[in-house]
């Protein structure tokens, strides 16, 4: 089991970056009212060539050597786990859209966690991959896109860790500014 | 005042110097670290380990290190780990990581330039 739905959304990318995606876009909506946290990771890699219900079985999977592919259905048990429903569909992107919709307030739903982190450690380690963040709260939200952070350096300044930095800043104000829910 | 470029021959040594010095900016960085980034790595501590990385690297200044994440290579169990391939070529997996490692790792490995043995996957 993933501790933090943000650990969760960092395996969802890295699938997506095995895939060959090169522009992935995360968004994460919080609608207190209706008391619904909804997490959206969409690439433009080739997207599913299976249907989306052995994609989901832990005992599918696509690299070679292996008999296990634990990630999305370790996502959708926690996923379900607080009533809530993971859907799989064609992005807009062009490839593959997973979508987790829970219950905000449930007592099994795992916390967001080190989202900064998170998206930092990606950034790190792939500087050139386009990486779309947005996180709405109510009607606040804030975004974060890689390739823009990325313009605002040189290319003799372009390594990950300086973009990393400058991503993990703002996506850190951004969550402190919404008052997101843990 | 520059100096003033008398020859072919010397045109060719300033552009070949301007060339090395590109490609020490621009070309890969002599040390790689790979961070295993499977479901099982997750799990483990990887995005943690990777941040304690990135951190130790800040703080004893080097900067002629190449960070990418993996995959599991199918030693789930001794996750969280990370390859490095360092100036002399040779590659070691340090496996079932933890901060104090990765910060002894730096200190000894890539400062020090002496794996840190005990560390290394066995298999």
């Amino acid at each position: 089991m993933l501790r933090e739905l943000s650990l969760h959304i960092l395996d969802l990318i890295e699938n997506a970056i095995r895939a060959g995606a090169s522009i992935i876009s995360v968004t994460i909506t919080e609608d207190r009212a209706k008391d619904v946290l909804e997490i959206a990771v969409e690439d433009n890699g080739p997207g599913l060539s299976v249907p989306v219900k052995v994609a989901t079985d832990p005992f599918y999977t696509t690299k070679s050597g292996k008999s296990t592919g634990l990630g999305l259905s370790l996502f959708r048990f926690q996923v379900e786990q607080t009533g809530g429903e993971l859907t799989l569909h064609r992005s807009e992107l062009g490839g593959l859209a997973v979508k987790a919709a829970m219950q905000l307030s449930h007592i099994d739903r795992s916390p967001l966690g080190d989202l900064a982190s998170t998206l930092a450690s990606v950034v790190c380690t792939n500087p050139d991959l386009d990486l779309q963040y947005r996180i709405r709260v109510d009607a606040s939200e804030c975004e974060v896109d890689v390739s823009k952070v990325r313009d605002e350096f040189s290319p003799d300044e372009r390594c990950g860790l300086t973009i990393a930095k400058h991503v993990y800043k703002q996506i850190k104000e951004g969550l402190s500014a919404l008052k997101v829910t843990e | 005042m520059a100096k003033k470029i008398k020859s072919l021959k010397e045109l060719q040594e300033l552009k070949s110097r301007v060339k090395a010095d590109i490609d020490l900016r621009s070309g890969p960085k002599e040390t790689q670290i790979t961070v295993h980034m499977g479901t099982c790595g997750i799990a483990a501590g990887a995005r943690d380990i990777l941040t304690s990385l990135t951190a130790e690297l800040s703080k004893a200044s080097i900067d002629n290190v190449t960070l990418r994440q993996s995959g599991c290579i199918g030693l789930c169990d001794q996750e969280p780990m990370f390859s490095l391939s360092d100036r002399s070529g040779a590659t070691f997996l340090y496996v079932r990581l933890d901060n104090n490692k990765v910060h002894e790792i730096v200190q000894d490995h890539l400062l020090g330039g002496n794996p840190v043995t005990s560390y290394l996957s066995k298999e």
